[in-house]
């Protein structure tokens, strides 16, 4: 057999595999319930894809008939942003199967890039952008017919570069978040870019008081550093040649894919390390005999027994080893450092969230909830095989469950005291009853989302490997769920802001919300005084899922 | 007058469906012995331990373990035992401190005694000299000490095993075969499954044999020895093998299980 004949046929195995893993995956009730969920989740991309690809047409039909080709950057740049920003932002939707797995079998080099492609190319972010890219080649060809070719040609590479970026930022974020060391310097790194956003703030109103010139300039260049990146590179490639500047035209696709090429020798360096088996253990070196490990006591958790401390310290110690988690914690702030860059930037009042920037703490403190939906609604997860640990220890699950939203409060509360410290850096400081009503707007949710999150631990998880990122199979069930649940808390939280400031009484709100928290913490506790160790507990999803082997076996 | 049992069940059942996994088995392992089961593969040894440490709910029957009811008090009787499971249930981003200590605390020691326990058990296994090391770093030797370091850190009176030195070298099989030795000596029962019957004729004193969900036999290897010839034809020898020795277990268990070897059949394209 050929090497390309061979390579082939892997390839094909593994498709076969992942259609056979999915149809004998509808046998059971969880799998059914999982496919409706992803046909539910798809049908929302679909519409988000539906109407990207409606706006990217009718735009860039537009653009190019009415001979402004210039302003195709103004399409590029979302989807571009879209492309990358989403799949950190919202891993839970990432898609992509741990192609790591495949290695133990031969292999080629080759296969395992274009496997790790393919896979990324299924990803939502992925899907969504190509559609986008789809719209504005109908677009700019309906608009002129001859540009087709030329479009077709510089957009392939464009999708091309933003699906090697995308594997690419996922391949090197996780090698830097593997070790102690390189997330330090990556702390460090995120923690200087947070400090120098602080100078943005003066910035804009030092721009925005004195006359247009200094903007203007600004916005040149800014116009000019955007045309030497992808997406102004894409754009630049088709409107130079719509002006039929074709040398022009084509050095701009040229240089889009030096870029695509230049970002694929990153990512080569990352999975050529995989592929040959890299480990990024933290394994300290061999240790002198002198350094032999003396007593280490537990942490006390004054108020709470031995179990439930004992939960809670192993699962903030995995949290603080899991960088990508940790990431993906810290996301609320990096969010209100974006927001303060757009739609609440001060400079502009018009804009409708720019005209409630008291909001900025609510909205922060609901999305620091938000990603911890990670975490609380797959807590089984991250054990592993650990899980039969706890079905064997003599503790009721309850305390288990409750060592484990223990630490998740403790991550809310962090981060959202986090968030207010950066609303008052960044905005101005959230006044007392803003403060107030966010509080007990979370002494609502936060009860609702540990009840939820709990069931859907146990009854629907996925194992997850916290040392990689967006390489997880995640349970659409839980997505959805966990969605469903947001947008609940979301509504009654933004029902109650906004009565409240139409009677200007926000301590309105902060009634609203005890009395929610009223009825979500004694749910709470009855939930958690169901789970009790079960005595099945080999048949659930929960041990299924994390230990890896399903019943009947004998 | 026999002492009450440490594990006993009776017509412990257990179906899947249309499967009959575990059917009727009748176990009785007094206090202080070494007891190894045994079957062949998919004989049911796995869901009948994971019944015996209340990780899997029985059809029907009942378990009592150091004379409780499993049923009606499983967590007092998880809280007296052991278990190192298939899988070891270890987790993997703790170190072996932190994780024994974990483990200590769980079965309801202190703070301090776990972490002293958690320090002896560690110097113990020779797993001491690496603290920081992540037991998902560990060797699967290192995770098998590891494993059965926690279930044994709260001196537990009974130690269920499965499968506890499948892939274990060994220097490793030594110091956990030295540390269920002394478990032994000081009156502990050990309840261990595995395939390699050298290490269970040396270490057991009490063997059971599950086949096709069924016990079919159950005691000393002496016993079991006097049932293999009780079962064969008179004048063909007294348990032993046809050199005039002894039956080992692996010859014992062969005739019990019936297991024939298909030698005849032909993989022509194997090199």
């Amino acid at each position: 057999m050929t090497s390309a004949l061979h390579r082939r046929s892997q390839l094909s195995a593994i498709a076969e595999l992942r259609w056979r893993m999915f149809v004998n995956g509808l046998r059971s009730k969880r799998g059914k319930m999982e496919l409706l969920s992803r046909i539910i989740v798809t049908a929302a991309f679909a519409l988000g894809g539906l109407g990207s690809f409606t706006v990217a047409t009718g735009l860039s039909w537009f653009f190019v008939s009415q001979d402004k080709t210039e302003l195709l950057p103004l399409l590029l740049w979302p989807i571009f942003f879209f492309w990358q920003v989403f799949p950190v932002m919202a891993t839970a939707f990432t898609n992509n199967p741990d192609s790591g797995e495949l290695l133990r079998f031969p292999l080629t080099y080759r296969s395992y890039v274009l496997i790790r492609l393919a896979y990324g190319f299924f990803d939502p972010a992925s899907a969504l952008g190509s559609v986008g890219l789809l719209g504005i080649l109908l677009g700019v060809s309906f608009g002129r017919p001859s540009l087709f070719p030329w479009t077709l040609l510089v957009l392939s590479t464009f999708a091309l570069f933003n699906l090697v970026l995308m594997q690419t930022v996922f391949a090197w974020l996780e090698r830097w978040l593997a070790q102690r060391r390189t997330r330090e310097i990556m702390g460090v790194l995120f923690i200087l870019v947070m400090l120098s956003f602080q100078l943005i703030g003066p910035m804009m109103e030092r721009v925005g008081r004195k006359p247009h010139p200094e903007f203007s300039r600004a916005t040149q260049i800014v116009t000019q550093v955007q045309a030497v990146l992808p997406p102004g590179l894409a754009a630049d490639a088709i409107a130079q040649i719509s002006h039929a500047h074709i040398l022009v035209g084509f050095t701009s696709l040229l240089f889009l894919g030096a870029l695509a090429l230049a970002v694929g020798s990153l990512l080569h360096l990352r999975l050529r390390a995989q592929f040959r088996g890299e480990n990024l253990s933290e394994a300290a070196a061999r240790p002198s005999v002198a350094q032999v490990q003396g007593m280490q006591v537990g942490w006390n958790l004054p108020g709470f027994s031995q179990p439930v401390a004992a939960v809670f310290e192993k699962e903030v110690r995995y949290l603080a080893r899991s960088g990508p988690m940790l990431l993906t914690l810290v996301m609320p702030i990096f969010m209100l450092v974006i927001f303060r860059l757009g739609p609440m930037n001060p400079m502009r009042p018009s804009n409708a969230i720019g005209r409630t920037p008291d909001m900025a703490f609510p909205g922060a403190a609901a999305y620091a909830l938000l990603v911890l939906t990670n975490l609380v609604f797959n807590s089984f997860g991250g054990d592993a095989a650990g899980v039969q640990f706890f079905y064997a220890s003599p503790v009721h699950f309850r305390q288990i469950m409750l060592g484990k939203n223990l630490t998740h409060a403790s991550v809310l509360v962090a981060n959202t005291a986090l968030a207010w410290i950066a609303v008052s850096y960044l905005y101005a400081t959230p006044h007392l009853a803003v403060s107030i009503a966010t509080v007990a707007g979370l002494l609502f949710a936060a009860p609702l989302n540990f009840t939820a999150g709990n069931l859907l631990s146990i009854y629907s998880p996925r194992k997850r490997d916290f040392a990689t990122f967006g390489r997880q199979n995640v349970s659409q069930t839980t997505v959805l769920a966990s969605l469903g649940v947001q947008i609940v808390i979301v509504a009654l939280g933004a029902a109650a802001f906004a009565i409240a400031r139409l009677y200007r009484n926000l301590w309105i709100a902060t009634i609203f919300f005890l009395v929610l928290a009223a009825i979500s913490i004694p749910i709470y506790w009855s939930f958690s005084a169901a789970l009790t160790a079960s005595r099945s507990s080999a048949e659930t999803p929960c041990w299924r899922s994390c230990v890896g082997r399903s019943y009947p076996k004998v | 007058m026999d002492p009450a049992p440490t594990i006993s069940t009776q017509g412990l059942t257990r179906r899947f469906g249309e499967l009959m996994a575990v059917d009727g088995v009748d176990l009785r392992v007094a206090p202080g012995q070494f007891f190894g089961f045994l079957g062949p593969n998919g004989a049911g040894k796995s869901t009948t331990i994971k019944m015996l440490t209340g990780l899997l709910a029985p059809s029907s029957g009942r378990i009592e373990i150091l004379g409780i009811d499993l049923n009606a008090h499983p967590v007092e009787v998880k809280r007296q035992i052991g278990v190192v499971p298939e899988g070891m249930a270890l987790f993997g981003r703790l170190t072996g401190a932190e994780f024994l200590s974990f483990a200590g605390r769980m079965y309801g020691l202190d703070r301090t005694t776990a972490a002293q326990r958690a320090a002896e058990l560690l110097d113990f296994m020779q797993l001491a000299d690496q603290p920081k090391k992540l037991v998902t770093d560990y060797s699967h030797g290192m995770q098998k000490k590891l494993a059965l370091a926690a279930a044994v850190i709260h001196g537990p009176k009974v130690l269920f095993l499965d499968e506890p030195f499948e892939g274990v070298d060994a220097i490793a099989a030594g110091t956990l075969k030295s540390m269920l030795q002394g478990m032994i000596a000081r009156g502990a029962t050990i309840f261990l499954t595995s395939h390699v019957l050298e290490i269970v004729e040396r270490l057991c004193s009490h063997v059971a044999i599950i086949h096709q969900g069924r016990l079919v036999a159950q005691g000393s290897l002496e016993e079991l020895r006097a049932g293999v010839e009780a079962q064969t034809p008179a004048g063909s020898g007294n348990g032993t093998s046809a050199s005039g020795e002894k039956l080992t277990l692996e010859q014992l268990f062969l005739r019990i299980v019936g297991g024939e070897r298909r030698t005849e059949q032909e993989l022509s394209w194997l090199g």
